[in-house]
């Protein structure tokens, strides 16, 4: 590769314009993706069907139109949302402690919303009537949110003093408040009945199958505002890589980029947990894979993980409805066999790179 | 001007600073020297920001605490003495990351150039875990050149504060990032560095502080300074000053054949 | 009497959704369910089932629309059902209010734990299938099979009533046990026994103490328990279990889950099945 200064001739082509490319062949991948996953399903109803008909000015049929307005677009929308806040959350939080395994469990955000959970399923029903009933069935979602956000406030305050945030506090402290959450959540699946203790455990594996036009209005608009805050924090990111005394000297406000990345990623993760479950992986694949593809410029990392995420989430989600139709594996099982063999294998290929 | 007026540090029970003055204009090359323990390295964090100090140090006539963080990147640059990388970047996106918000990130110019400066240009696309010490720290301060490329702006001159700029660098990059200095100050930017070796700084610096146990032994120009007085109390070793015969420049060396 | 005022109140009960002529796709959730389905003589009927549903044998060759706490909603679709006649606790409710909102008649059926209950579950799944007469017929015929059993049961003098401990599972060590208002208490009663430990709901671990003082004559366990399927040597070794009569005389019993627990059309059998192994033939 040339290097000519201001003589007009070719500059450097350097990983920024791969990125690009990456990212423009990523939306065609998520745009194919999402119309594979309308057009599947145990019903099999097909999209190409419900667009002929209504090209050639047919009505569709009501049950065809319940399928794929009721439960598989919400499920699409659901998907994308949960798929790109983990994928980014992760790539947010691999920056933030300046380690390509962080991932948002390191903030307390697993075990707070797990035990959020765990505590809905088995204590719901002593709730009084009128909190029940306001809740609804989404008292474990709502739950699961609140867990979340509550554990990764009560970290943030032990973790920050006079105005500074130490990740390495957070990261310890995190570790001593997830065993606490463990040590509740077994309090309660041990009060739980054989029932609950089911529900306990395939909320644990995650699903989508609950996603819901009402879900999708509560929990995305909180995931995307999150998502939102990533491009303001790339710079941030990146400077942090170099340590964050360097990181103060360049410009960066470095407590505000490390208040606003652990808030947002509290929001999208929080929301993503509560409505899907727990679904692993992808939060340290994507933003892996897509640095060994196109380096770690925080820049085209957080929206190409967004883009990526989003596929292979509602990839994994269209496996688990159709392979054992008409009954569904939850997601979290499929997002774990195809991501830990990749994990693997990426970090057998590159043993020379990954230094911690 | 940079000025430090009476500036105290304490770290955990020891005072490593003791009421510090000095000053450094634009235009010149100013060296902090000093044995080691002796507190020069903390004189510039302090002037940096980076500890915690009481007194006050002032950056173009405006106390450095009342700057933005973005406003202040644009007025200093600073060298550290080393750099751990987390990521795998390339020398390219480092140096980019001196480019300031205002300024183009798109533009690839100023880094490339900076890169030039230091004698990296082929580098640009090489990752920066795999160079040698010394080359990464001549990336670092292409990216440090990047961030005030320009000496002097409107609201005064820029200043480079650098922590031991050469003392990893062979001879030819030693002579060639003290030239880089010299024309900075030159152009009219002030530059500030922490000196490790005596000689090297005879060489580039105008004026000289010698910081011995928390305290300014002398500052002022190399001749004033470097006295053998000075230099013995300083380094607990006899030092004696000699002047080369043509160009009458210093050099230093530690008298007596073997160690005392 | 009472048969009647069952049936009118489970009538009055079943949803507006109810369907005007017979229902020719059939979806059952639950294992009692679907049996009362095949011994209504309906079972050609049905398009699917969930995975709790085992018997009758053939059940078993239709589609599975997975576990009923966890239903696929485009799964249940995919059958193509008319009528979906569920247990309690069926869910997640996002997949069953996507059933009723695509029209499908959806009943619900409540639980049981004794004769009273199973018969309204006949009632309200004949109601649903427009089969009263036949349902009623079931219910008559179990009714007077489990009364039958009862008054056995009644017969047995309590100080001779024998002591059954329900073990759902031994993981590592712990015993997990069917406490009161549990299905396995009240397969117990009805069968004249008694439940070994009292003083707790649903089913729960136990501590050693609380099995040696449980002293059971017979340990009851389910013949498949998915994941936790423990040796029977480990379980009658374990320390707790070694000191109660039941280990000393070998006494640990094995029945199908779905035929001991489910409270269904076979209930009066398995019932019968266990006074049988409690007493010995005639009693």
């Amino acid at each position: 590769m040339t290097v000519t200064l201001d003589t007009g001739a070719p500059r450097i082509t350097d990983r920024r314009s791969r990125a690009r490319q990456v990212q423009f062949w990523l939306i065609a991948l998520l745009v194919a993706v999402s119309i594979l996953s309308l057009g599947q399903g145990a019903s099999g109803i097909s999209l190409v069907g419900a667009v002929s008909d209504l090209v050639q000015g047919r009505s569709i049929a009501p049950l065809d139109r319940i399928v794929l307005l009721d439960i598989r677009l919400p499920r699409l929308a659901m998907g994308i949302a949960v798929g790109a806040s983990l994928a980014v959350s992760g790539a947010l939080m691999q920056g933030l402690f300046r380690n390509p395994l962080a991932d948002p469990g390191l903030v307390g955000i697993s075990a707070g919303a797990g035990l959020g959970a765990i505590a809905a399923i088995v204590l719901g029903g002593a709730l009084p009537g009128a909190v029940a009933t306001l809740a609804g069935h989404h008292l474990v979602a709502v739950a699961a949110f609140l867990g979340g956000w509550i554990s990764t406030l009560v970290l943030y305050r032990v973790a920050t003093r006079a105005g500074r945030t130490s990740v390495a506090t957070m990261l310890l402290a995190g570790i001593a408040l997830a065993a606490l959450s463990g040590a509740a959540s077994g309090v309660l699946v041990y009060m739980a009945d054989d029932q609950q203790l089911r529900d306990l455990t395939f909320w644990g594996m995650g699903s989508l199958a609950g996603a819901t036009w009402g879900k999708v209005a509560a929990a995305a608009p909180i995931m995307l505002a999150a998502l939102a805050t990533a491009p303001f924090l790339a710079r941030g990111l990146n400077g942090l890589a170099l340590g964050e005394a360097t990181a103060g000297h360049i410009g960066i406000q470095v407590q505000r980029v490390k208040a606003l990345t652990i808030l947002a990623v509290t929001g999208a993760t929080g929301a993503a947990v509560a409505v899907s479950g727990g679904i692993g992986f992808i939060g340290i694949v994507v933003p892996h894979l897509l640095r060994l593809a196109t380096g770690p410029d925080h820049e085209t990392l957080l929206p190409n993980a967004a883009l990526l995420g989003a596929s292979l989430l509602i990839a994994a989600d269209m496996i688990s409805r159709t392979l054992i139709a008409p009954a569904e594996l939850p997601i979290g099982i499929v997002t774990a066999l195809l991501g830990a063999p990749v994990f693997l294998w990426i970090l057998l290929r590159q043993r020379a790179l990954v230094d911690l | 001007m940079l000025e430090a007026r009476d500036i105290r540090v304490r770290l955990g029970r020891r005072t490593v600073l003791d009421g510090v003055d000095m000053t450094a204009a634009p235009g010149e090359v100013t060296a902090i020297v000093g044995p080691n323990g002796s507190g020069k390295t903390t004189l510039l964090r302090a002037l940096c920001g980076d500890v915690p100090y009481e007194g006050r140090v002032l950056l173009n006539d405006r106390d450095r605490r009342s700057y933005a963080p973005a406003a202040l990147a644009a007025v200093r640059a600073v060298l550290p003495q080393a750099s751990a990388l987390a990521f795998p970047f390339t020398v390219i996106e480092i140096v980019r990351l001196g480019l300031r918000a205002g300024l183009s990130a798109a533009d690839d110019d100023l880094p490339l150039q900076a890169l030039a400066e230091v004698g990296l240009a082929g580098h640009a696309n090489r990752f920066y875990q795999e160079l040698s010490g010394g080359e990464q720290q001549r990336v670092q301060l292409a990216r440090v050149l990047t961030q005030v490329w320009w000496p002097v702006a409107k609201d005064g001159p820029r200043w480079l504060l650098l922590d031991e700029p050469v003392s990893n660098l062979d001879i030819g990059h030693q002579m060639q990032v003290m030239r880089l200095m010299r024309r900075y100050a030159d152009a009219g930017g002030g530059v500030i560095a922490v000196m490790h070796d005596l000689n090297l700084t005879v060489m580039i610096a105008d004026k000289v502080v010698l910081v011995n146990r928390g305290r300014i032994l002398g500052a002022g120009p190399v001749s004033q300074v470097f006295t053998d007085a000075n230099l013995g109390a300083a380094y607990g070793y006899p030092c004696h000053a000699n002047r080369i015969p043509e160009g009458g420049r210093f050099f230093l060396l530690p008298h007596g054949k073997e160690p005392a | 009497m009472r048969l009647a005022l069952s049936l009118l109140t489970m009538l009055a009960a079943t949803t507006p959704a109810a369907v005007s002529q017979s229902p020719d796709r059939l979806l059952t959730i639950g294992g009692s369910v679907t049996e009362i389905v095949h011994a209504l003589g309906e079972g050609e009927r049905l398009v699917g089932r969930d995975t709790t549903s085992t018997y009758p044998p053939q059940v078993q060759a239709l589609p599975d629309v997975g576990y009923m706490r966890a239903l696929s909603p485009e799964g249940v679709l995919s059958v193509r059902p008319d009528l979906v006649i569920a247990e309690d606790g069926a869910g997640p409710p996002e997949a069953i209010d996507v059933v009723r909102k695509a029209g499908i008649a959806y009943v619900p059926v409540p639980d049981a734990t004794d004769r009273a209950g199973i018969i309204d579950k006949i009632l309200t799944i004949g109601a649903a299938l427009g089969d009263e007469s036949d349902a009623e017929a079931l219910a008559a015929s179990v009714d007077a099979d489990l009364r039958a059993t009862e008054a056995k049961a009644a017969a047995i003098p309590p100080e001779r009533r024998k002591r059954v401990l329900f073990v759902l599972s031994n993981q590592g060590g712990r015993i997990m046990a069917g406490g009161a208002n549990t299905a396995a208490e009240g397969i117990i009663r009805l069968a004249g026994g008694v439940n070994a430990v009292d003083g707790f709901d649903g089913y729960k671990p136990l501590t050693d103490e609380a099995i040696t003082r449980a002293a059971p004559d017979l340990i009851l366990m389910m013949a498949r328990s998915g994941d936790h399927a423990p040796a029977e040597a480990d379980l009658l070794t374990h320390p707790a279990i070694a000191t109660t009569p039941a280990a000393a005389t070998g006494a640990l019993v094995r029945m199908d889950g779905l035929y001991l627990l489910g409270f269904g059309p076979r209930t009066a059998q398995a019932a019968a099945d266990l006074a049988a192994m409690l007493y010995g033939g005639t009693e």
